[in-house]
């Protein structure tokens, strides 16, 4: 039978459609196995919960500084969360590939990034129910946030699309290590480290210059910055980053940066496992 | 319906693991790779199923070239792995479902022949646990449930009985050979147990070190062995052993050692030459005569033969 022929045999329906729906069956599917692994919803929350509720009201009271300091380290810790969050959802890779069905998956007739993006929808969403969780509960313990419609759209696409470039990183880190002890041994210099530099509990100004300048650089200041911008209308983290007078303009200059991190990060990791996957 | 010419794969660092090997296989043939470990059989079988990318050659499932048509190809076969393959925190159901789902059959059709598969396959008590709580054999039983759940025009068996006990293994070569009645459908299995390749397969080919060193029937393969074969555990050196026998003339190249075993096809000659001989010249202490097996058919070609001869 020639190729031809074969091909005229098969079922007609339009490739787009056939794409969705093995994406549906692919997240279904990590859905499943994620709410099986209550350690990937729980542990992720932990840690910036108790800097919201507990280590920020405790500097503010120690530090004398006034309520929108508790705000200000609120948003902060949502930049611990989402790297948090997606690492753990990473490692997900590892245990399909080591002990679940990844081969048989990879045998399917589906194209494989597929199976990055099915991984991605699942980690975006738990992410998303993360970060509204802990703005849910930083509300309840009184933290004040000054939400408007415009600010919203800077605060979600700032998260958004940096869940997005982090959960990027995950999957090329989970596609590069062959154990999970080693990636876990990676996840603090990727996920803690960037944190303390990139202006969660302090401008990015009252560090050393050198410092300062790394931090420019870093898809996490632009996130917390347009965050903060968004929720509380403090513009001052993305004057740090470009100096510049019109809010609106360094806040989208900030935003593309963050496009260029999720677009580059996501090719990157479906590049990286579409190799990794053929030997 | 599985077309292969001068497939090879050289992985990075050097190893030639499938040295340029060609064959086909018919459709409703049941075709076996037989070899040791590191023959290349798995290999073989991760080309033809797209998840190892061929260095040269050509192999086509059902006109399909496999480097060229990934998807096609892959969509009219499955794969039953060595290794466990599973969603273990997942039932067995939803690990079907899941396959049925990618494979594109049609969502009426799914649960039915889920229920079928299980039956037949004597799942049906388990099929709705969680396939972490199945035994070794229980789930190799899943996943050649799950392979047929797409009804494939190919089916790639990876050794599928590695690693079970006796009794497993047992049941689960009934369940291969019952899949034969599926006419419709073209088996390549690998294995390095010969009674299973023996029992299961229309065609075998003999790979080592990389090459398909035999390819025909089983029976045509004992035959090249003869009717009989004498069977020496040697005193000393083999090797000096089978010389003196050469020099003789009561063997001929096809003899070859394992050990302190000596193993001489008969052909047509009669044992009762051979075995005066071999006791005049006091070499054995045991001889008997047998009829030839697939293990001898192995030995001899992946055997010190080959080896001396490389």
């Amino acid at each position: 039978m020639s190729a031809a022929t074969a091909t005229a045999s098969l079922p007609q329906r339009r490739a787009g459609a056939r794409a969705f729906a093995s994406l549906g069956t692919l997240t279904a599917r990590r859905f499943q196995l994620t709410a099986r692994t209550p350690r990937e919803l729980v542990v992720p929350l932990l840690t910036p919960i108790m800097f919201a509720m507990v280590i920020a009201p405790a500097l503010k009271s120690a530090l004398h500084t006034d309520a929108s300091y508790e705000s200000f380290v609120a948003l902060g810790t949502v930049g611990l969360l989402i790297p948090l969050n997606t690492m753990f959802s990473g490692l997900g890779v590892i245990v399909d590939r080591e002990n679940g069905a990844q081969r048989e998956l990879l045998a399917a007739p589906i194209p494989r990034p597929l199976l990055v993006l099915a991984n991605l929808v699942v980690a975006f969403a738990i992410t998303g129910l993360q970060v509204a969780v802990l703005l849910a509960v930083a509300t309840a313990r009184r933290i004040n946030f000054d939400p408007t419609v415009a600010g919203i759209f800077w605060f979600v696409a700032a998260a958004a699309l940096f869940a997005i470039g982090m959960y990027g990183v995950a999957e090329i880190l989970a596609n590069r290590v062959p154990r999970q002890e080693e990636y876990i041994a990676r996840v603090p210099a990727i996920a803690i480290l960037p944190w303390f530099l990139a202006g969660s509990l302090f401008p990015i100004s009252a560090m050393p210059t050198g410092l300062t300048w790394i931090a420019k650089f870093l898809p996490l200041t632009h996130g917390l910055a347009l965050m903060r911008y968004g929720l509380l209308g403090d513009r001052s983290g993305l004057h740090h980053i470009w100096g510049m007078g019109d809010a609106t303009a360094m806040a989208a200059l900030s935003l593309l940066v963050l496009v260029v991190f999720a677009t580059a990060l996501t090719a990157g990791s479906i590049r990286v496992f579409t190799r990794s996957a053929l030997r | 319906m599985i077309e292969v010419h001068n497939l090879r794969k050289l992985y990075a660092g050097g190893v030639e693991a499938v040295k340029g090997i060609d064959f086909d296989v018919a459709p409703g043939e049941v075709f076996g790779l037989l070899g040791p470990n590191g023959a290349g059989k798995s290999t073989t079988i991760g080309m033809l199923t797209t998840t190892i990318a061929p260095t040269s050659g050509t192999a086509r499932l059902a006109g399909f070239d496999v480097a060229k048509h990934p998807l096609a190809a892959r969509r009219l076969s499955s794969v039953v792995f060595q290794e466990p393959v599973v969603d273990r925190s997942l039932t067995g159901r939803r690990n079907l479902d899941i396959h049925a789902r990618l494979w594109e059959v049609d969502e009426r059709e799914t649960k039915p022949r889920i229920d079928e598969l299980a039956a037949i396959l004597g799942l049906s008590e388990l099929v709705d646990r969680p396939v972490g709580s199945y035994s070794g054999g229980e789930r190799r039983r899943l996943e050649i449930a799950r392979a047929l759940v797409s009804n494939p025009r190919v089916l790639f068996l990876d050794e599928p009985t590695v690693g079970l006990d006796p009794r497993i293994r047992a049941e689960l070569l009934d369940v291969i050979a019952g899949l034969r009645s599926r006419r419709e459908m073209t088996v390549l299995l690998t294995t390095h147990y010969l009674d299973e390749a023996e029992r299961l397969c229309d065609r075998i080919a003999i790979m080592h070190a990389g090459r398909i060193v035999a390819l025909d029937t089983p029976v045509a393969l004992l035959a090249e062995l003869g009717r009989e074969i004498l069977e020496l555990r040697v005193k000393g050196s083999p090797r000096e052993a089978l010389d003196a026998l050469r020099t003789r003339g009561i063997v001929g190249d096809e003899a070859f050692t394992v050990g302190a075993t000596l193993t001489v096809p008969l052909h047509d000659a009669g044992a009762g030459d051979a075995i005066a001989a071999v006791n005049e010249l006091g070499i054995a202490t045991a001889i008997s005569t047998r009829q030839p097996t697939l293990d001898d058919v192995y030995l001899r070609l992946t055997g010190d033969r080959l080896a001396a001869a490389a």
